[in-house]
C-alpha cells in the first residue's frame, strides 16, 4: 500500500459519483449513495488486508503512523453511515443528490489527510478542503431558510478561524524558520530559548483558536447550535463526528508532535477550556426542545469531555480521546439515522416527534435509547467506559497539580446535568402524554443494518474494552510527552 | 532614515489583520465581512512573505500560493452561498439570519 492510497481511491470514488450522475436516470440517482457506501466499505477492508505503508513523504509534509491509519480507519467507518444517513435523507434533498455524496467524500478524503498531516501548510489545506466542503453541504436544502442561514453562519466564522490559524501559522513560520512538525521539535529541542518567544507562543495559540473551532470548544462554539439545527441530518452527524475528529486529531499532531515542549506549560489553559467546555455545553442543552439543537449543546458538551484526554497531558489521556470518540461515533450517529428516519415527511424536528416512537418502531426506539443512555454515560455502555478513562487519566496526573482534581469534579458535575436532558429524551419515546400519530415507520433494510452496527458497537465498546483499548494505546504511541512529574525529576536530577 | 526592515511589514500586516477582525465584528453586511475576512487573510500572507524575505527560506511564498488558492475556492462557495440568501430572503444583513432562536 503506496502511502495515499486510500486518499486517492476516495478521490477517484467521489469523481466515479460524480461521473456515474450523468448516466444514471434522475429516479435511480439516489441509488448512487449505495455505490458509494459500498466502494468506501471495500477501501476499509481494504485497508486491513493490504500491508500498511509507515512512513512519510512529499517533503515530509505527510506521515502515515499508527495514528493517521487509526483515524483515517475512523473516518471510513463515519462516513459509510452518514452515507446511509444520506439515503434516508434523500428525498428531502431536492436536487442534486449525487453531488451529496460525492461532497461527503471529498469532505471524507480532506479528514483522511488531516489525518496525516505533518506540516502546518497540509494542516491548512486539509482544514478547508474540510470547511468548503462544509458550507455546501450545510446549505445543500437552499430551499429552506434554515439551512442556508446554518451555511452562511458556518462560512463566516470557520473563515474567521481559518485567518486566525493561517495568521498563527505565519508566526510560527516567522520565529522557526520552517512549518514541518518534526523540524520545530527538533528546534525546539536543541533551542531552549527560542520555545519561550512569546511570537512562536502567539502562533501556537492561534493555530488553537484555528482548531478549537473545528472542535467546537468554549469560546469558538458559537456556532455549533444554529449550525447543527440548520444543516440537513446527514451533513449536521458528518459535522458532529467527521469534523471534530478532524480537529481532534490535528490538536493532538500540533500540540504532542510539534511542540511538546510547550503543550507541557499550557495544562491550566487546557483544564480551563475542558471545564467551561463541559458546563457551557451542558448548562445550555437543557431548555432545547429541537433535537438536532440538543445534539448540537451535547456535542460541545462532549468537546469538552475530549479535551480531558488533553489536559491529563499523559499517553492514558490520548489513548482515552480515541476511545471516547469511538463511542461517540456510533452514538450520535444511531442518534442522527434515527431522527432522519422519524422527522421524514414532517416539517418539526422537536422532541415531541418521538411520543410513542417504542409503539411506531421498537428498533428505533430502542437504539435511540441506547444512544442517549451512552451518551449520558451510564454503564454499561462505550460512553460510560470512554468516561471512565477519561477520568482515569486525569486522575493520574492529580498529584503534580490540584486542579485537576477540581476539573473531574466539574466533569461529574458536567454529567449529572446530561443525565436531565438525555433522559428527556428517553421520556419523550417512552412516556409521551398524547402520543398524536401511532402509524408504524417503515425503516428500510440497509437503515436497519447501520443502527444494528451502531447498537453493537455501542455495546462492545461498552462491554469487552480490552482490544479496543489495546488499538488506541498503540496509535498514540507516536505522541511525545513528557508528563510533568517526570521532567520535575530530570530538572532535579540535572540542575 | 532607517531602512524598511521586517518589522515594518510586520506592523502593516498586524494592522491589516486587526482591520480586518474589527470589520467582521462591526460591520453587518454579509459581503462587507466577507470582505473583512479576505483582509485578514492577506494580512497572514503579507507576514508570510516578509518572513520568507527576511529569513531567506521559499516555504512562506508557497504557503502563499496555498492560501490564495484556497481563498479563492472559498471565496467562489461563499458568495454564491451570500446569492442564494438573497434571492431567498431579499437581504444580505446579518440581522435578519434569526429563523434559528433557542
Amino acid at each position: 500500500m503506496n502511502l495515499i492510497t486510500l486518499e486517492i481511491a476516495v478521490v477517484i470514488l467521489a469523481l466515479a459519483v460524480l461521473l456515474g450522475d450523468l448516466w444514471t436516470p434522475v429516479a435511480h440517482k439516489r441509488s448512487l449513495g449505495y455505490a458509494a457506501a459500498g466502494g468506501l466499505i471495500i477501501i476499509f477492508s481494504y485497508s486491513f488486508f493490504a500491508a500498511p505503508a509507515f512512513g512519510s513523504g512529499f517533503n515530509d509534509m505527510l506521515v502515515v503512523d499508527g495514528l493517521s491509519l487509526f483515524f483515517k480507519r475512523f473516518f471510513l467507518v463515519a462516513a459509510i453511515i452518514v452515507i446511509f444517513i444520506a439515503l434516508e435523507f434523500a428525498d428531502r434533498i431536492e436536487t442534486g443528490i449525487s453531488e451529496f455524496y460525492s461532497l461527503i467524500l471529498f469532505a471524507l478524503t480532506g479528514m483522511m489527510f488531516a489525518a496525516s498531516a505533518n506540516d502546518f501548510v497540509l494542516v491548512f489545506v486539509s482544514l478547508e478542503l474540510v470547511s468548503v466542503t462544509f458550507y455546501v453541504l450545510n446549505s445543500f436544502q437552499r430551499n429552506r431558510l434554515a439551512s442556508l442561514e446554518a451555511g452562511i453562519k458556518y462560512l463566516i466564522l470557520s473563515a474567521l478561524s481559518a485567518a486566525f490559524l493561517v495568521f498563527g501559522i505565519a508566526f510560527i513560520f516567522g520565529t522557526s524558520g520552517t512549518t514541518n512538525f518534526s523540524a520545530i521539535h527538533g528546534l525546539l529541542e536543541t533551542g531552549p530559548d527560542f520555545g519561550k518567544n512569546s511570537a512562536f507562543l502567539l502562533g501556537i495559540l492561534f493555530v488553537i483558536v484555528g482548531l478549537g473551532f473545528k472542535i467546537a470548544t468554549f469560546p469558538f462554539q458559537i456556532w455549533a447550535p444554529d449550525v447543527y439545527q440548520g444543516s440537513p441530518a446527514p451533513a449536521t452527524a458528518f459535522l458532529a463526528i467527521g469534523s471534530k475528529a478532524a480537529g481532534i486529531v490535528l490538536l493532538l499532531r500540533v500540540l504532542f508532535i510539534a511542540v511538546p515542549q510547550v503543550a507541557l506549560h499550557w495544562n491550566t489553559l487546557l483544564i480551563v477550556l475542558a471545564a467551561i467546555t463541559i458546563l457551557y455545553g451542558n448548562l445550555c442543552a437543557i431548555p432545547q426542545r429541537n433535537l438536532k439543537r440538543l445534539l448540537g449543546y451535547s456535542s460541545i458538551a462532549n468537546a469538552g469531555y475530549l479535551l480531558l484526554g488533553f489536559a491529563a497531558l499523559n499517553q492514558t489521556g490520548f489513548a482515552a480521546i480515541l476511545y471516547y470518540l469511538c463511542g461517540y461515533l456510533f452514538a450520535v450517529l444511531a442518534a442522527f439515522m434515527v431522527i432522519s428516519i422519524v422527522t421524514c415527511g414532517r416539517d418539526s424536528e422537536d422532541v415531541t416527534v418521538l411520543a410513542g416512537l417504542n409503539q411506531r418502531s421498537p428498533l428505533l426506539a430502542t437504539v435511540l435509547t441506547l444512544a442517549m443512555i451512552s451518551l449520558a454515560g451510564i454503564p454499561p455502555l462505550a460512553g460510560f467506559f470512554g468516561k471512565f478513562l477519561l477520568l482515569k487519566a486525569v486522575v493520574e496526573q492529580g498529584a503534580t497539580n490540584s486542579a485537576y482534581y477540581w476539573l473531574v469534579g466539574i466533569t461529574l458535575i458536567g454529567v449529572v446535568i446530561s443525565l436531565y436532558y438525555y433522559f428527556g429524551i428517553i421520556r419523550a419515546i417512552y412516556w409521551s402524554k398524547e402520543p398524536a400519530d401511532l402509524s408504524p415507520v417503515i425503516v428500510s433494510w440497509p437503515a436497519r443494518a447501520v443502527l444494528i452496527v451502531c447498537a453493537a458497537g455501542m455495546l462492545y465498546l461498552g462491554l469487552l474494552p480490552d482490544r479496543a483499548v489495546q488499538q488506541t494505546q498503540l496509535a498514540v504511541q507516536v505522541l511525545k510527552v513528557n508528563s510533568p512529574a517526570v521532567q520535575i525529576q530530570k530538572e532535579a536530577r540535572h540542575p | 532614515m532607517t531602512p524598511v526592515g521586517l518589522e515594518h511589514f510586520l506592523v502593516v500586516s498586524g494592522v491589516l489583520f486587526c482591520l480586518g477582525l474589527w470589520g467582521v465584528i462591526v460591520r453587518r453586511n454579509l459581503l462587507i465581512m466577507y470582505m473583512s475576512l479576505e483582509l485578514m487573510l492577506n494580512a497572514a500572507n503579507l507576514a508570510l512573505v516578509s518572513f520568507s524575505r527576511f529569513n531567506n527560506r521559499l516555504d512562506g511564498q508557497i504557503m502563499v500560493f496555498f492560501i490564495i488558492t484556497v481563498a479563492a475556492a472559498e471565496v467562489a462557495v461563499g458568495l454564491a452561498l451570500i446569492v442564494a440568501l438573497y434571492r431567498k430572503k431579499q437581504t444580505a444583513h446579518v440581522e435578519d439570519l434569526a429563523t434559528m432562536k433557542l
